[in-house]
């Protein structure tokens, strides 16, 4: 197994609502005109309650600061998981490096933020993690990091300066979770039919009030993809897979959940994993949320709960 | 493909056709229109072919890459790769074979829906054909599909299509590949490797991978972002090339882990690389907004590629039209054959020029190979019309032995083809020169320094006298008229002697001149010699024997005429007549005697500067008529002229001195006649003269000249002829026989001449019979080896030789006398040391290659690459 520590520095931005004229302009730019910012990292969620903005440095330049910016304090780097062993490995997504990653980053209290998308997963881990990171996961990972495009091998003997990580409470605390009862559809497009659709991913954007949509662009393979509610699209133009599943979500958290708790991920994702369910995890400024497919949405609650009543007794 | 960028694909077996492909599939007809003209409808290719539109087919949208079936049949079946991952089987024929017609219109379709971005059809079981899709997070990205799978079910019934129930096109959709590869990761490029039918090589996303179909959990891979556009060239299999943006990396398979080169890098993105089907080595690639092709022609790759040896790339580019192109497609058979689109849609089919190599032999003929071709440039029969070049009169001199001739040394001119009055004016000089010398030699008469005077030429004779001579007045012969006459001292007899007039000796009288021109029928300029020589009446009766003879024109009998009536009268008729119809006159000769007698008294301008006389005529008068003042006067100026012309009469006045030098010089600079210059001042000059750097330089490139021609024998001849004159130049032996036991030279105590060896080198068995019988070092009386053929011990006569060459001896006798000497050499291979006679060594490898000593396996003919040639004047007429 390879893990890519890519060059992008990102960073997490939350953006309320009220405040979403102010950076029409700049949002619209980065999602549907990439080739005229040098932003390579990009991803657009909207929650009921804010827009959460994960962009790269370049990108952060392209957004005036304001009171309806709310900004993360670290800069995050992107880790990806590339499997190169031909062993097939049916379930998808979070649940696959759920054991692999997530959970030694968690023992090791490394707080991570996940974003999956029709491609890939992508696991961000801040900056100043980066050495705990490398130590943790040398053992079962060749880990490779981009500089300039190219994926230059790193040296295990990096990540031996110490443990600079202060410590937090070891047992995490049991998140509740609600699920809502809408129905999600997870779609892929083709960058060059992009302009093709651009006015209805606008619309759907920034005049509905549906519950939830997410919009990744990935510009260093030159591939986008979407993750939205709603079926309005013209069905030539969006992929999905060819069983057309559908998928409902679980939302973690009552309150915001911060940046600095580790293990969320870990406490969702390895029962998930566990019960080989796979997920798709996105988290934004305030809460963390997994699809999970439509007709196993009883199993995962269940599969939920008993994590909660486990800790609890 | 996408809307607006179309590609090309020739169709691979029915190579007139090809399909142009953008929002849909358009197949073309190519026809040649050089007879006929264009078609309507047709669209022009090139000058010589136009395209026909056959057939649209608009059923697949949203293609992103299009396959041609490798089979012969059917023949137009393609596979489109869409942007949702599907692959669609189409047809472009009205060849609808019913056993096919169940595949067109069959969809294979991934499980998650995401694009197409490649498609490989396997070229040796042509129903597999891979599919190379984009990234998904849990799914392959390279599926191979097998488009008859249903018509063989039995097969491996686990690999059988499953259906998916329920749909009205059930029967055309197949959902399970046969094998899926590649998981959590993207194929953007994809070939199968001609080495195996289950190896297939991808360009995934960070790296090229080769997978083994036969062990799938297999993957051989290397990490390069060089991932896009992966082909293997068709000459050689081992032989990868893939792209990223701007630069082509060329990769050996055996030696996977960086590429072996990479070439330059271009400034815009490249969107095709292709190996040239019909041509080995040559890569074609095309950049983003670019009208030209890139060509790299490794061609001289040795191959395998060493990783020490950089192989030599050759970079060319070719401009088929003025748009951008879109794209381009090698045709599959015709050779350098290439078609492009551009994105408006208009074509070009052109064929890639090979460089042309050209060879010139040293014999002027001219071979050129351009692709397969090889074309051979024959000179035309029709000498007359062209004057030669002068290196092939130079190779007929020297085949005539020009130059050799060292006892007329005058006939060397007729060996040089008797067509050239330069090169007889010099080879008479130079006979002349010689024969003076001679005499002088001889006599011992004169003493003093003549002898060296003859060589400087007139120009220092006439020097050497200044101020001794005082005019008399002569009477004309016949005339009672007087002309002032120069006294003839010695220096201007001598003068006269090297112009030819007189012989030698101190006779003055020019007749046997006149008779031996009478006879070679030069009967103007013979009249003009005897009227220089105040003898009209001869001249008159010269002109009129002229006349008579067979080869002779009658109009000399006129001229006869005119010139008896020449009267000694200032304000004459005759001479107001003559003065002004003379220069009417086409043969100078007869120019100059009236402007002789028609002139005043001590001016000869017009017989002077007659520049179409001969020089040696022109100085022969004037020493018989100006006064020593304007005879230096006018030497000096007319040796100043024939230097700066580089005339080779002039040699008669600059002699073979520094000066003689300077005018050949100019001579060769002209002529590039290296022969003459070498020959001429080898002739018996004075040395330093030899020593000039400059005459040097002349007969080593003449000698190099020869050995080019493969003359070895002239060259011998040449380089004997040179040290017979020039003893300095006689090199000294190179190359001894040394006794394996005592270590002394045998050819040194057997006292024989040494010679310029070339690896052989001569035992003194030339001579007498009893030389020849040494057979033991004459150190120290032991034995010398054996001749490895007929194992006696080498300084016996070479005998009569083993194995099957008797018939050869007998057919050329004659051939094998003169070479007996050189039979009896030593020689020996230089690699094994094995050798003998070289007759018999020379008779052992006419039939075979490797060495005459049992269990030596060299091949020591093979190791001297000149072993094999043979001197051009055996071959040659």
């Amino acid at each position: 197994m390879e893990l890519h520590i890519l060059e992008h520095r990102v960073r997490v931005l939350s953006l309320a609502r009220p405040g979403l004229w102010l950076y029409t302009h700049p949002l619209i730019k980065l999602l549907f005109l990439p080739h005229r910012s040098r932003c390579k990292f990009f991803s657009l969620t909207e929650t009921p309650e804010d827009y959460t903005l994960m962009v790269d440095e370049e990108g952060f330049k392209e957004l005036p600061p304001s009171e309806f910016l709310q900004v993360a304090e670290a800069t995050w780097l992107v880790l990806n998981v590339s499997s190169h062993s031909g062993a097939a490995v049916q379930a998808a997504g979070v649940t696959k490096i759920a054991r692999s990653v997530i959970a030694p980053l968690a023992e090791h209290h490394v707080s991570v933020l996940m974003l999956s998308t029709y491609q890939t997963d992508f696991i961000l881990v801040r900056e100043q993690d980066l050495s705990v990171v490398i130590h943790t996961l040398a053992q079962e990972f060749d880990i490779y990091r981009e500089v300039g495009g190219e994926p230059v091998p790193v040296a295990r003997d990096d990540s031996s300066n110490g443990f600079p990580r202060a410590q937090h409470g070891s047992s995490p605390t049991v998140h509740p979770i609600q699920s809502p009862q809408n129905r999600f559809c997870v779609l892929t497009l083709d960058p060059e039919t992009l302009p093709a659709i651009a006015t209805t991913l606008i619309d759907v954007l920034f005049y509905s009030h549906r519950r939830r949509k997410s919009i990744t662009g990935g510009a260093w393979l030159g591939l986008r993809s979407v993750t939205t509610c709603l079926p309005r699209f013209p069905s030539d133009l969006l992929l999905t897979s060819s069983s057309g599943e559908l998928w409902r979500m679980v939302r973690i958290g009552g309150q915001p959940l911060g940046f600095d708790e580790c293990g969320i991920v870990a406490q969702i994702a390895g029962p998930l994993a566990a019960a080989d369910i796979s997920a798709y995890y996105i988290s934004t400024f305030n809460f963390d949320h997994a699809l999970v497919p439509e007709d196993g949405i009883g199993s995962v609650i269940e599969v939920l709960q008993q994590r909660q009543e486990g800790l609890d007794s | 493909m996408s809307g607006t960028k179309p590609d090309i694909l020739w169709a691979p077996h029915q190579v007139d056709r090809f399909v142009v492909c953008d929002s849909e599939l358009s197949l073309y007809h190519v026809e040649s229109t050089v007879n006929s003209e264009l078609k309507a409808g047709s669209l022009r290719l090139s000058e010589d072919s136009a395209a026909t539109l056959l057939s649209i087919n608009s059923d697949t949208p949203y293609m992103k890459c299009v396959a041609w079936y490798l089979n012969y049949d059917p023949e137009c079946l393609l596979a489109v790769g869409q942007a949702n991952g599907r692959v669609v089987l189409t047809s472009l024929g009205q060849d609808h074979n019913s056993k096919f017609k169940d595949l067109i219109g069959k969809e294979f379709v991934p499980k998650h829906a995401r694009q197409c971005n490649t498609l490989a059809w396997n070229p040796l079981d042509s129903n597999w054909l891979a599919a190379g899709l984009d990234k998904h997070r849990a799914d392959f990205s390279v599926l191979i599909w097998d488009i008859c799978s249903k018509y063989t079910p039995d097969i491996v019934p686990m690999e059988k299509v499953r259906l998916s129930a329920g749909e009205t096109e059930t029967t055309l959709l197949v959902t399970k590949p046969l094998y899926e590869l590649g998981q959590n990761d993207a194929c953007l490029s994809l070939c199968w490797l001609p080495r195996d039918q289950k190896l297939l090589l991808a360009g995934m996303h960070r790296n090229l991978a080769i997978f083994d179909l036969r062990n799938t959990s297999q993957k051989m891979f290397v990490n390069t972002k060089a991932v896009q556009g992966v082909t293997v060239d068709p000459y050689f299999h081992d032989r990868v090339a893939s792209f990223y943006e701007g630069q082509v990396a060329i990769w050996d398979l055996r030696k996977f882990e960086k590429p072996v080169l990479t070439l330059t890098e271009q400034p815009k993105p490249l969107t095709k690389v292709a190996w040239c089907p019909t041509r080995t080595g040559l890569l074609a690639t095309l950049t983003r907004d670019s009208n030209i092709i890139r060509l790299y022609d490794m061609q001289h790759t040795p191959t395998p590629i060493g990783d020490e040896t950089e192989p030599t790339i050759i970079e060319r580019s070719v401009q088929p039209c003025d748009n951008y192109i879109a794209s381009f497609a090698w045709h599959p058979t015709s050779q350098n054959r290439m078609i492009v689109v551009t994105p408006n849609r208009t074509m070009s089919d052109f064929t890639v020029f090979e460089r042309i190599s050209l060879a010139w032999s040293p014999i002027t003929s001219l071979m050129w190979a351009c692709g397969r071709h090889l074309y051979e440039c024959a000179e035309e029969e029709n000498d007359n019309s062209l004057e030669k070049d002068i290196a092939t009169k130079m190779r007929l001199r020297a085949l005539s032995r020009y130059g050799l001739d060292t006892e007329q040394v005058w006939r060397n001119h007729i060996l040089a083809g008797n067509d050239d009055p330069q090169l007889k004016s010099l080879w008479y000089t130079l006979h002349y020169i010689l024969c003076i010398q001679y005499t002088e030699d001889m006599d011992q008469k004169s003493p003093g320094n003549k002898g060296s005077l003859v060589y400087a030429g007139i120009k220092s004779i006439v020097k050497s006298s200044l101020g001794m001579v005082e005019s008399s007045r002569h009477n004309w012969s016949g005339l009672d008229k007087q002309t002032d006459i120069q006294n003839l001292n010695e220096e201007r007899i001598l003068a006269l002697q090297l112009c030819g007039w007189i012989k030698k000796g101190t006779d003055i009288d020019v007749g046997p001149f006149l008779n031996s021109l009478v006879q070679e029928g030069e009967w103007e300029r013979a009249a003009a010699v005897a009227l220089f020589n105040l003898d009209i009446r001869r001249a008159i009766q010269i002109l009129n024997e002229g006349a008579s003879s067979e080869k002779g024109d009658l109009n000399l009998n006129v001229v006869a005429m005119a010139l008896s009536g020449y009267t000694d009268e200032k304000n004459s008729l005759w001479r107001e007549m003559c003065s002004t119809l003379r220069l009417q006159l086409n043969n100078p000769y007869l120019c100059v005697m009236f402007a002789f007698l028609t002139s005043e008294t001590g001016s000869y301008d017009g017989v002077l500067y007659e520049n179409k006389v001969a020089v040696r005529d022109r100085v022969a008068f004037a020493c018989k008529f100006l006064s020593d003042t304007q005879l230096n006067r006018y030497i000096e100026k007319l040796t100043n002229e024939m230097k700066e012309a580089g005339n080779l009469e002039g040699i008669l006045l600059t002699g073979l001195t520094k000066d003689g030098v300077d005018l050949m010089e100019s001579y060769v600079d002209r002529t590039g006649d290296v022969q003459t210059a070498s020959y001429c001042m080898l002739q018996g000059s004075p040395l330093d003269v030899l020593k000039d750097e400059r005459v040097q330089y002349w007969i080593e490139n003449y000698r190099n000249l020869l050995d080019a021609w493969r003359f070895w024998h002239k060259r011998a001849e040449f380089d004997i002829h040179r040290s017979k004159l020039d003893p300095s130049s006689k090199p000294l032996a190179q190359v001894f026989v040394s006794c394996n036991f005592c270590g002394k030279s045998i050819s040194y105590s057997c006292s024989a001449v040494p010679h310029q060896g070339r690896g052989f080198s001569q035992y003194g068995v030339s001579g007498s019979p009893t030389k020849s019988k040494v057979t033991s070092c004459p150190g120290c009386r032991k034995p010398l080896p054996r001749c490895a053929l007929c194992l006696i011990n080498m300084g016996t006569p070479v005998s009569s030789c083993p194995g099957g060459s008797k018939s050869d001896e007998k057919v050329d006798l004659s051939k094998d006398k003169k070479l007996a000497q050189f039979n009896n050499w030593f020689t020996w291979c230089h690699n094994c040391r094995h050798g003998g006679h070289a007759g018999h060594m020379l008779s052992w490898f006419r039939d075979h290659a490797e060495c005459p000593v049992s269990a030596c396996t060299c091949k020591c003919m093979q190791l001297d690459t000149t072993g094999n040639l043979v001197p051009a004047e055996t071959v040659q007429p």
